[in-house]
């Protein structure tokens, strides 16, 4: 067979690896997980590739996609890339008239939509669809009525597949071999903050590129289970699920619906597991809770083995041997604690676990290390097919990104933007040769790079540290750029800060912040050090507080280019608080009218003042009002 | 599902009185098979009263109720299960210590037919039958989308799905005529609508015939195929859904009448 280079070329090279029904699939039904091997899965991508071209799927031809993550949408992705046509996913909360762009925009030609719920979406948007032929379901709840030819059945196509099989034999194969690498295998269509949707063009090389580089650091074997829950409009299932099933012949394993997943994790214990960094603080939260509710003998043994696995990931953390000592402790601590825990989080087989989204602060993600998840950050986006930059094993950084993975590239220019290179560089955006123009580069030696938009440096150990999207990066009097957000989060790493504002613009020398005190943790910290107070504002203006802000600060000023850092604070006296205004009900800042409001307390910062007066207007639940009035201090830095 | 004009449960002048108070006064009408049948009236109006008739809990002092060739009225409650009639509750009434799965099990009790000693030894046909009743309850469990409530104690559920619990126990009785008692009470928008499509779809594609009582005016008009309306314990109408809505004794009942 020649060397494959397309997802479903693999796929045959798979099916024909195995002389014996070796499990490829598994699903939840009825309380039981199913097997299905990899010929019962040959069977079913060849009769739906082959009823799909039946009913006119081209190799020019897209085929929208939108429904749960099961074995009928593997298979269909799997046959419409068979036929060289390409899929573009959907979200399934996506409404109709999203739907309708990317339908329309991405030429479709066909709609794979699971069940009757975004049947009724297809429907209402018909008379819009003119080039959509067939609209094809597989849970067929809710449509057993509906007389409707526009509407066929996945099994039915697969019926037509298999009357024309006798006919043309090999023809399944034939247009397997057809492909190249260079053809179109997803477009993945970018949820834009601004504007329209754009359709990513990813070919099967930048899938399988992205999907070998990142099994030079963790391997995938055809043993590994891998639970398939990512949202499948997304990349990242593609790029850790579907790809590497075809690749690598992982197990792929199914729920039994959206709401199992937790449960179903426990089950199948995966390999590599892969959330985002929410889901990661909740596990933390989770687990705390729990803790806390725990029998005393459970919980001094929690308390007692924690450090100890404190230690341990240290250690690894910099490739080092922790002592003979803590090795045997942290042995013991396994099996009596971590162990257990890491069984109940669905953990006991994973090698490694995976966050993106936001930077996971260090205290949780040394708590993962610490129970013995080795758990690391990666970064990416969906015009480089998913995750590019890593941490690679005994080489973890809690505050950065990674690396490159192994033979992929990464540069970040003078105005400090944060440029991807090498071959899982997609192809472009469809039909939109402007914005691809716009944000990619090509080398003279050929090296392809998409330009992220996103800000950062390179650390002196050659790790990725990313700051922010670049347009919300700013600039002081002195020309240095700073991210606010960027500041404020590596801030709220501590536990005894709460909320931050970093103040500086193009008028001022020096960045300054007004800093809220987690008033749970600092109280706690207080009666600790024996230190008396009555109120939160009284609290807020202890001299010991202040110093106790002003490490954290140093700490992270560390971390901050020369020039950038945090140079004065204050304690506010009180918190900021969506009643007012001072923040969005999903806790984000309110800049303007914080900046307007606490005018004089930031002026104070700047012109040398120690200390300065505020009058608070408070403004109670019950809509009554009064005056707070109380000073507050400045710190240096 | 195809509707016949053969009565699968027929009441026939049920009279019931609790002390003085009569609280059904010669009330007559006929389920078909395969239909939709709503029952409606103002609270108080003997609703409830009448379905606890039909399914044997109430002894009524007068007329006769007959399921199937059988007369109800004579039969002892816990007989009536077997002959093909579950009901559900206004007032969840479910095992709250146990799962939503032993629930369910337990409800398949009546098709059980292995003796206790073999049933314990779980060995051979014994086994063999507890697999056969567990994937018809699965097949409940997937049909009314509880799958993440499988282990779920019943007692620390939200009421919305302790309802659909409810309803799955009934459906495991694998029943000819289904009761529903105020099936979407307390329900918001959303959950109402699922329940209402869980009961067309028993309807349909189970073969179920199905009594229900209901407040909701829109939505019995919606899935009923006929509907009759009880005030003061008394028959006031029957008919479909149009007639009913056009009724003057109906609107009277309803709206209140000018004395």
């Amino acid at each position: 067979m020649r060397q494959p280079e397309t997802l479903p070329q693999y796929f045959l090279q798979r099916v024909a690896m195995y002389d014996y029904p070796k499990e490829a699939i598994r699903q939840k039904e009825f309380g039981i997980w199913r097997t299905w091997s990899w010929q019962e899965s040959y069977d079913m991508v060849r009769a739906f590739a082959l009823g799909l071209m039946e009913l006119g799927l081209t190799r020019e031809g897209h085929v929208c996609s939108v429904g749960d993550n099961d074995r009928e949408y593997l298979w269909a992705v799997l046959g419409v890339q068979a036929s060289g046509a390409g899929v573009t996913g959907m979200f399934t909360d996506a409404i109709s008239s999203e739907m309708e762009y990317i339908i329309n925009h991405s030429d479709s030609s066909f709609v794979l939509a699971q069940d009757q719920e975004q049947c009724d979406k297809m429907l209402e948007i018909r008379d819009k669809l003119p080039k959509v032929r067939k609209v094809i379901y597989w849970d067929d709840r809710g449509l057993w009525n509906v007389e409707d030819d526009w509407l066929i059945s996945f099994d039915e196509v697969c019926e037509i597949g298999r009357s024309v099989l006798p006919n043309s034999p090999n023809k399944f194969e034939e247009e397997i071999w057809k492909s190249a690498k260079d053809d179109v295998a997803l477009i993945s269509y970018t949820s834009g903050t601004t504007g329209l949707p754009k359709g990513v063009m990813l070919s099967h090389e930048n899938l399988i590129e992205v999907v070998k580089r990142a099994a030079d650091l963790d391997p995938r074997y055809d043993t590994d289970n891998h639970l398939s829950f990512a949202p499948l409009g997304w990349i990242v299932e593609y790029a850790l699920g579907f790809a590497p099933h075809v690749i690598y012949g992982i197990i792929m394993n199914f729920p039994e619906e959206p709401e199992t997943v937790r449960e179903n994790i426990r089950e199948i214990a995966p390999e590599l597991l892969f959330y985002n960094a929410r889901l990661w603080d909740q596990l933390l939260g989770l687990v705390q809770v729990r803790m806390n509710d725990a029998t005393a003998l459970n919980r001094w043994l929690y308390k007692t083995f924690l450090p100890v696995g404190y230690r341990m990931a240290e250690a690894r953390f910099r490739g080092k041997t922790p002592g003979l000592g803590t090795q045997i402790a942290n042995a013991i601590g396994d099996m009596l604690v971590f162990r257990p825990l890491r069984d109940q989080l669905g953990m006991v087989n994973v090698r490694s676990a995976i966050t993106a989204g936001t930077v996971l602060s260090p205290d949780h993600m040394r708590w993962f290390h610490a129970i013995g998840v080795n758990l690391k950050q990666i970064y990416g986006s969906t015009e480089v097919c998913g995750g590019v930059i890593g941490h690679y094993d005994k080489d973890i950084k809690v505050a950065s990104v990674g690396k490159p993975f192994p033979g992929l590239k990464m540069r970040v220019t003078p105005q400090g933007e944060i440029h991807l290179g090498g071959p899982t560089v997609m192809k472009g955006y469809y039909k939109n040769p402007d914005k691809t123009a716009e944000d990619l580069a090509v080398d003279p030696d050929g090296t392809r790079w998409f330009k992220t938009g996103d800000a950062g440096y390179i650390d002196e150990d050659g790790h990725l540290i990313f700051q922010d999207r670049l347009k919300n990066m700013l600039r002081l009097e002195t020309g240095e750029s700073f991210s606010p957000q960027f500041i404020e989060g590596r801030l709220k790493f501590s536990p005894y800060i709460r909320d931050v504002m970093a103040i500086g613009d193009e008028t001022r020398d020096v960045v300054t912040a007004l800093i809220i005190i987690d008033f749970g943790n600092v109280s706690h910290w207080a009666e600790k050090q024996g230190l008396g107070f009555t109120t939160f504002t009284d609290l807020s203006q202890k001299s010991q507080v202040y110093e106790l802000i002003s490490e954290a600060v140093t700490e992270v000023n560390r971390t901050l280019d020369d020039g950038a850092e945090v140079r004065r604070f204050v304690l506010m006296h009180k918190e900021f608080d969506a009643d007012e205004a001072e923040m969005t009900r999903s806790r984000k800042l309110k800049r303007n009218v914080l900046a307007e409001k606490y005018g004089d307390i930031i002026e104070a910062m700047y012109d040398g003042s120690q200390e300065v007066n505020v009058k608070a207007l408070v403004v109670y639940q019950d809509g009554s009002e009064s005056v707070v009035e109380t000073d507050v201090r400045v710190m240096s830095v | 599902m195809e509707q016949t004009h053969d009565p699968i449960l027929s009441v026939e002048g049920v009279e019931l009185s609790f002390g003085a108070n009569r609280v059904l006064k010669n009330v007559s009408f006929n389920v078909h098979k395969g239909e939709i049948r709503a029952i409606i009236g103002p609270n108080g109006a003997g609703k409830t009263s009448l379905l606890n008739c039909m399914s044997g809990f109430y002894r009524p002092q007068g007329g006769r109720i007959m399921f199937d060739g059988n007369d109800v009225t004579t039969t002892a409650p816990h007989n009536i299960a077997s002959l093909g009639m579950a009901r559900t509750f206004q007032n969840i009434a479910l095992y709250t210590g146990l799962s939503t799965l032993d629930n369910l099990m337990a409800a398949r009790h009546i098709h059980m037919k292995q003796g206790t000693l073999a049933s314990m030894l779980y060995w051979g046909q014994a086994q063999r039958e507890e697999i056969r009743h567990r994937e018809v309850v699965e097949e409940i469990i997937d049909f009314l989308e509880i799958e993440q409530i499988r282990k779920a104690v019943v007692g620390a559920l939200p009421y919305g799905l302790r309802k659909r619990v409810e309803l799955g126990r009934a459906l495991a009785l694998e029943p000819d005529l289904l009761l529903l008692d105020e099936p979407m009470a307390g329900m918001n928008a959303e959950e109402k609508e699922d329940m209402a499509r869980f009961v067309l779809d028993i309807h349909e594609r189970r073969g179920i015939t199905v009594v229900l009582i209901e407040h909701d005016m829109g939505l019995v008009m919606d899935i009923s195929d006929r509907i009759v309306v009880i005030d003061f314990g008394e028959k006031i109408a029957d008919g479909t859904p149009n007639e009913i809505k056009v009724d003057e004794k109906v609107i009277a009942a309803y709206l209140g009448q000018e004395e």
